[in-house]
């Protein structure tokens, strides 16, 4: 059964069609996400994906690129490649770049059942073997007693938490819980939804952390699980259910919740592929800043891997934040309807950040607060505008 | 509240404007556009996350200033909340600081206060 699809494509009518297609293929909580923008489809985090079904060409891109970089990015998930006009040279490419399936475009109904039967097959061998949404590696466990045993033994790790119904990240450092997120909310807020998601019984992966993660939560472990546990005591019914925001003025219409943004924003942060690849970078970081106002700068590409820098003391720290940046902010670029952010300012009381973003990467650069001017931040803009021609 | 949003929402070249407590809640809000006032949360929340996510490096931030094409996203958080404006414009610092001097006593009359620390 189809757990979570998502079809890119430029062609909107087909892709309705095909959405709905897909829907009938799994339950009520099955869920197929569209994107009909290239570059925010870059954005996108594969691996949360059972099945992605990718056009040959796209508006602004080459489908098949993407299937590329796509297919490295989560193994797991089956792509189906679909063609308006199926040539041997493009079927080859695609099985080359890591397809699962080649599929002409359905141009009837009767067609589209067909192509729905065959990607029916293909998702029933894949859940014979091991997918995305049901590795052998997550196993079905007390949320409560992972964190609590986690932090006790002062561990690193990024747990993968999966409830019935929507899935999210806890970042412990160190045994100490630094970060929780899922779509729609993050910090304290989300660890102690999630620690009521399905009674606490839920599929976690683990994955080692070697650097720093952002830091969003400052409570120590022992107080938020308490605090999460005496929340749990609470009549069930007074809670707000897992993922939904409270509607708390009378502007907002009853019975709406943020779960109709979070459909419309699929990107999920923190994938295994990304931490991996961001673990060493072996890139030489120590020279010349090309601004004398810059105190570091550095670029990543868009699997969060660092690919070059200037006074750069944590490499992989650095990077990761960036990653973790660039990835938020295209959770707020799908909600808000808009392409890929161009840069993005950060004022802070010691020190000014300036982001700058193209379509292979982003540039991070840090100035001293009390002597950046904007001219000196365009500057970098600007600089970095050249670079990338 | 919402008559200060009201007044926001007037101010040249605003798309969507929002208030968010730092306990989530969604105090006031405006749209020109069909934004809605989830969305304005999310986004809100999501900035709240990015302002903060150096807090350990001394790298925190107050101030966010989003291009996306040519409008932008300018996020400010004080002690009690985020405040958010989409606009409908490219803009520099002079631009903000004019924005800033229109929306300040509009948020202070209704008691939310939104200072820069200073160091």
């Amino acid at each position: 059964m189809l757990h979570q699809g998502l079809i890119l494509t430029s062609q909107r009518e087909y892709a309705q069609a095909m959405r709905t297609g897909l829907m009938s293929l799994g339950d009520a909580q099955t869920r197929v996400d569209v994107e009909l923008d290239a570059l925010r489809a870059m954005q996108l985090v594969p691996q949360q994906y059972d099945l992605i079904l990718l056009d040959v060409i796209l508006d602004s891109m080459d489908g098949l690129q993407l299937l590329l970089l796509m297919k490295q990015q989560a193994p797991a998930t089956k792509f189906v490649i679909v063609s308006d006009s199926p040539d041997e040279t493009s079927r080859a490419l695609a099985y080359q770049n890591g397809a699962d399936f080649f599929l002409e475009r359905p141009r009837s109904a009767k067609a589209l059942q067909t192509a729905l039967e065959a990607i029916k097959g293909l998702i029933i061998r894949h859940k014979s073997g091991k997918s995305p949404a049901d590795t052998q590696d997550e196993t079905l466990a007390s949320i409560t007693d992972i964190v609590q045993t986690r932090c006790l033994s002062g561990d690193s790790v990024l747990l993968l938490v999966r409830s019935k119904g929507q899935s999210g990240d806890i970042f412990i450092f160190r045994g100490e819980i630094y970060h929780a997120q899922y779509p729609g909310k993050g910090g304290e807020a989300a660890f102690n939804d999630m620690m009521h998601w399905d009674g606490g019984q839920l599929r976690i992966k683990e994955l080692k952390l070697s650097h720093v993660p952002p830091r969003t939560i400052e409570v120590p472990y022992r107080q938020l699980l308490d605090t999460a546990e005496k929340s749990g005591a609470l009549d069930a019914d007074l809670l707000p259910p897992a993922g939904e925001l409270l509607a708390i003025s009378g502007e907002i219409p009853e019975g709406s919740t943020a779960s109709s943004v979070v459909l419309e924003a699929p990107p999920r942060e923190g994938g295994p592929t990304a931490v991996e690849a961001l673990l060493s970078s072996g890139v030489d970081v120590s020279g010349e800043t090309p601004i004398p106002a810059l105190n570091s700068h550095w670029k990543i590409n868009l699997m969060g891997e660092l690919n070059e820098g200037s006074q750069v003391g944590e490499p992989d720290r650095c990077a990761f934040i960036t990653y973790f940046i660039y990835r938020k902010l295209a959770d707020v670029a799908v909600t808000l309807e808009v392409d890929y952010f161009s840069h993005l300012t950060l004022f802070g009381p010691h020190l000014q950040q300036v982001l700058v973003a193209d379509n292979l990467g982003v540039r991070h650069a840090v100035f001293d607060t009390p002597w950046t001017t904007e001219d000196q931040r365009n500057q970098y803009v600007q600089w970095c505008r050249e670079q990338s021609f | 509240m919402n008559k200060a949003f009201e007044q926001i929402s007037l101010i040249e070249g605003v798309i969507a404007a929002a208030f968010v407590s730092n306990e989530g809640k969604l105090v006031g809000w405006c749209s020109n556009s069909a934004i809605s006032p989830e969305a304005l949360t999310f986004v809100s929340e999501t900035c709240r996350v990015i302002l903060s996510a150096n807090r350990a490096e001394q790298r925190s931030a107050h101030t966010g200033v989003v291009a996306f094409g040519d409008r932008t996203l300018y996020v400010r958080e004080g002690a009690t909340g985020i405040f958010m404006a989409y606009l409908d414009s490219p803009t520099n610092d002079a631009v903000l600081v004019w924005f800033w001097d229109q929306v300040r006593p509009i948020l202070e009359s209704e008691g939310i206060k939104i200072e820069i620390p200073t160091s």
